[in-house]
C-alpha cells in the first residue's frame, strides 16, 4: 500500500513538471546561448533579459551547455513551438555547417534569425534576407590586446626584462583549440606586440619554453578555465623562475578567467600581490573580476567586450522584426555596420584601470 | 623475511621460478611504470626533479587526492560517482562567495561580512555530504544503479550552481577576490623546503589521507564497506546494514568533494560554472590505474595516491616534454588503458 501511495505521488510530481510553463502565451523572442557557464555570455544574459523585460517583450532563454546538436534541437523546437524571432549564440563556429541549417530552419519557418556573439560567416548571413549578425571583430581583441602589451613593454622593458637578456619571455594560454576567437587573439595579440616592440628597436618576444613549437598552452577541456590556467602556470614556474634565471616575464591570456588562475599561481609564488613585484598578465573580457584585479595592481590590463551594447543592438533588431512594418536594419545608422553584410559591430576598447 | 624469499626461489623448479618473477613484474607493474616514466622524461629534461618540479607534483597532486578518495569508496561498493565534478564546483562557488573580502568592488553579497574561514569550511563540507545523502538514500532505497542516480544529481547540481551564480549582484561573473586570511589558511605555507614553499593544504591532505587509511582498513564501517562491495548478499545475512553503510559510503564521498571544492576555491582563486567540470572522471581513472576494482570490494587507499600521482605525473611530465595537446588526450587515454589491462591480468593470474 505504502510504495503504491509513493508510486502515485511520485507520477503526479511528475506529471506538475510539465504544467510548470502552462498558462503563459508563447514566448515571441526565443534567445539560445552557447554555455550558460561562460562568464562573458552571463552578462549579457542579464543585460538582454532586463532590456527585453523592460520593453514589454516575451522571450525564452536557452542553454545549449557547449553542445550543437543541443542547440539545433532546441531552435527546431522553438520554432514548431510558434517563435516569431530566434536570436542564436552558436556553439560552433569552426565551420558553416551548422549555422547553414539553423539558417534553413528559419527560411522554412518564415521567421527571423539573428546571430550575435560567435561570429558567422558573411555566405550565411546574405543567405537569408531575414537574418543578421550582431558582435565583435573577432580579430580586434587581439590586435588590442597586442597594442597593449607592446605598448606597456616599449614603456618598461627594463623593469619587465627581469633576466637582462634584452628579450621578454612570455607563456600564452589560449581557450580552445579551433576556435575563431582563440586563434585570433592567440595570433594578433603577440603580432600586435612584437611589431610595438620592433618599432623601438627592441627584440621580438620569445615563448618560454623552447621546446614547445606551438607557442601557447590550451585548456584541454576546451573551456577557457581558470583551472586549467593555473595548472600550466603552476608547472611552467617550476622549472621556470628567478632562481634559475628564466622567470616567465609576461603573461598573455586569451580571456580573464585564465588570466585570474595564472595571477592566483604567481600568488603562490610570490608575485603580483599589489606590492610592486609583478609580471605583467593580460586578458580579455574586462570582467569585474578582472577590473578588480587591473585597479589594485595585480593584472596589467584586459580589453573590454561591451556586453550592454550587444544587448541594446539585440534589442533593436528584435523590435524590428516584431513590428509588421519596420526593416531589420532599421535605425542601425548610428551603428558600425560593415558594408554590404547585416553585421553590427560592437567596438572592443582598452582596459587599463 | 627477504633471505626466506631468495630461498624460496632458489628451492622452486625453473618453470615455477619463471613464474614467480612473472607475477611479480605484474603485481608491480604500476610501480615499474611510474619509475620507467620518471627516468624517461628526466632524461629528456633533467630539470624534471628539481625541487620546485617535484613539490609541483605533490601539490597538484594532493588537490585532486580527496575527490579520488571518495569516489573510491563508491568504486568499492561495484558502483561509481559521476556527481563529484559538480559537487566540487559548487562548493567552490558557494565558498568563495561567503569568502570574498569586505570592500571588494564585485561582491556577491555586499552586506555579508567576512565569515570564519571555519565556519564556511564547515558549511561547505554539509552540502557536499548533503548531495552524497540523496546519492546514497537514492541508490539503496530505490535499489538504483548509482551511475544513474549521480548521473541525475550531477544535473540538479549544476543547475543549482548556475542559478546560485545569477543571486545578487553576481550576474554570472565568476566569484574571485577572496579574503586573505582563507586565501593563505589554503595556499599559504609554513613549512618551505629548500626555498620552495610547501602550499598548506598539502599537510591537510596528508592528514585527511591517514585518517581515511585508518578508517578504511581499522574500522566496522570500512570492513562492512568492503564486505559489502565483494558480496552484498552474503553481507546482509551476517547482519550488516547494507542501506546505512551505502549512505554513509556516499556522505563520506561528498564531503571528501567538499574538501576538493574547499581547496580549488582558494588555489584557483576565479571560481566558475565551469569549476570542477570532468573531475571525476580524473578521479575515477586515478581510482582504477590504482587497483580499485569496478568488480568491488578491492581497493587500497595506497593505490588510489599512487593513481592519483601517476595521472598528474603524467600531466607535468608531457608539459616539460612539450608534447603537442592532441597528442597528450591519446597518450592518457592509452595510459588508463594499459594500466587498468596489467591491474585486471593481475587479479585473473591469481585466480
Amino acid at each position: 500500500m505504502k510504495k503504491r501511495i509513493v508510486a502515485v505521488c511520485l507520477s503526479l510530481f511528475l506529471l506538475s513538471t510539465l504544467f510548470v510553463g502552462c498558462g503563459k502565451k508563447e514566448s515571441d523572442v526565443h534567445v539560445f546561448y552557447y554555455t550558460y557557464s561562460d562568464t562573458y555570455i552571463s552578462t549579457v544574459r542579464t543585460a538582454l533579459d532586463s532590456k527585453l523585460k523592460d520593453a514589454g517583450i516575451s522571450y525564452q532563454d536557452y542553454d545549449a551547455a557547449g553542445n550543437q546538436t543541443t542547440q539545433t534541437e532546441q531552435i527546431r523546437t522553438a520554432i514548431t513551438k510558434g517563435a516569431k524571432t530566434i536570436l542564436v549564440n552558436i556553439v560552433n563556429t569552426g565551420s558553416d555547417d551548422a549555422a547553414t541549417e539553423i539558417v534553413g530552419l528559419a527560411r522554412d519557418a518564415g521567421i527571423s534569425l539573428i546571430f550575435f556573439n560567435r561570429e558567422v560567416s558573411d555566405s550565411v548571413i546574405k543567405s537569408y534576407e531575414k537574418c543578421a549578425f550582431v558582435g565583435t571583430r573577432a580579430v580586434e581583441a587581439g590586435i588590442l590586446q597586442g597594442e597593449m602589451i607592446g605598448e606597456y613593454l616599449v614603456e618598461h622593458f627594463d623593469r619587465v626584462d627581469l633576466n637582462k637578456d634584452g628579450k621578454i619571455s612570455y607563456i600564452l594560454f589560449k581557450g580552445e583549440e579551433g576556435n575563431n576567437e582563440a586563434i585570433y587573439r592567440t595570433k594578433y595579440s603577440v603580432e600586435g606586440a612584437n611589431a610595438k616592440l620592433t618599432a623601438a628597436g627592441k627584440a621580438a618576444l620569445s615563448f618560454y619554453d623552447k621546446s614547445n613549437t606551438n607557442g601557447y598552452l590550451v585548456d584541454q577541456n576546451g573551456q577557457w578555465s581558470a583551472a586549467a590556467a593555473n595548472d600550466y602556470m603552476t608547472t611552467a614556474l617550476a622549472s621556470h623562475n628567478a632562481a634559475n634565471g628564466n622567470m616567465i616575464e609576461l603573461v598573455i591570456c586569451n580571456n580573464d578567467s585564465m588570466a585570474e588562475g595564472a595571477i592566483s599561481a604567481l600568488n603562490a609564488a610570490g608575485y603580483n600581490k599589489g606590492d610592486g613585484n609583478a609580471i605583467p598578465v593580460f586578458g580579455v573580457d574586462a570582467t569585474e573580476a578582472a577590473k578588480a584585479l587591473v585597479k589594485d595592481g595585480k593584472m596589467a590590463g584586459t580589453v573590454m567586450q561591451d556586453a550592454d551594447g550587444m544587448a541594446s543592438a539585440l534589442l533593436l533588431l528584435s523590435q524590428n522584426t516584431l513590428k509588421a512594418d519596420a526593416g531589420l536594419m532599421d535605425g542601425t545608422e548610428e551603428l558600425s555596420v560593415d558594408e554590404d553584410v547585416n553585421k553590427i559591430r560592437i567596438a572592443y576598447g582598452k582596459y587599463l584601470g | 623475511m627477504k633471505i626466506k624469499a631468495i630461498e624460496k626461489i632458489k628451492g622452486m623448479e625453473k618453470g615455477a621460478r619463471r613464474t614467480y618473477f612473472a607475477e611479480l613484474l605484474i603485481n608491480n607493474s604500476l610501480y615499474i611504470f611510474l619509475l620507467a616514466a620518471i627516468v624517461f622524461i628526466q632524461c629528456l629534461n633533467p630539470r624534471f626533479l628539481s625541487l620546485p618540479s617535484i613539490i609541483n607534483i605533490i601539490s597538484l597532486s594532493a588537490a585532486n587526492l580527496p575527490m579520488a578518495l571518495g569516489v573510491a569508496g563508491a568504486i568499492i561498493l561495484a558502483g561509481t560517482d559521476l556527481s563529484g565534478g559538480r559537487v566540487v564546483g559548487l562548493v567552490a562557488c558557494v565558498a568563495a562567495a561567503l569568502l570574498q573580502s569586505s570592500g571588494y568592488a564585485a561582491k556577491m553579497f555586499p552586506n555579508l561580512d567576512t565569515l570564519p574561514v571555519f565556519a564556511v569550511f564547515l558549511i561547505v563540507i554539509a552540502l557536499g555530504a548533503l548531495v552524497g545523502f540523496v546519492n546514497g538514500y537514492c541508490t539503496a532505497t530505490f535499489h538504483l544503479h548509482p551511475f544513474i542516480v549521480t548521473l541525475s544529481t550531477q544535473l540538479i547540481v549544476y543547475g543549482g550552481l548556475l542559478l546560485f551564480l545569477m543571486i545578487g549582484n553576481n550576474n554570472g561573473q565568476s566569484i574571485s577576490g577572496l579574503d586573505n586570511g582563507y586565501i593563505s589558511f589554503i595556499k599559504g605555507s609554513v613549512f618551505s623546503l629548500g626555498g620552495t614553499p610547501i602550499p598548506n593544504y598539502v599537510w591537510y591532505v596528508i592528514a585527511l589521507t591517514a585518517i581515511l587509511w585508518v578508517v578504511w582498513n581499522k574500522t566496522a564501517f570500512g570492513k562492512n564497506m568492503f564486505a559489502i562491495g565483494s558480496n552484498a548478499e552474503a553481507a546482509t545475512v551476517s547482519g550488516v546494514n547494507v542501506k546505512w553503510i551505502t549512505v554513509a559510503v556516499f556522505v563520506l564521498a561528498g564531503a571528501l568533494y567538499g574538501v576538493t571544492g574547499f581547496i580549488e576555491a582558494a588555489r584557483i582563486g576565479s571560481n566558475s560554472a565551469a569549476t570542477g567540470l570532468n573531475y571525476e572522471l580524473d578521479a575515477i581513472a586515478a581510482c582504477v590505474i590504482g587497483g580499485v576494482s569496478f568488480v568491488g570490494g578491492t581497493g587500497k587507499i595506497g593505490g588510489v595516491v599512487l593513481g592519483v600521482l601517476l595521472l598528474r605525473l603524467i600531466f607535468v611530465g608531457l608539459n616539460f616534454l612539450g608534447v603537442d595537446a592532441n597528442m597528450q588526450y591519446i597518450i592518457k587515454g592509452l595510459i588508463i588503458l594499459i594500466a587498468c589491462a596489467i591491474d585486471m591480468r593481475k587479479y585473473l593470474v591469481r585466480k
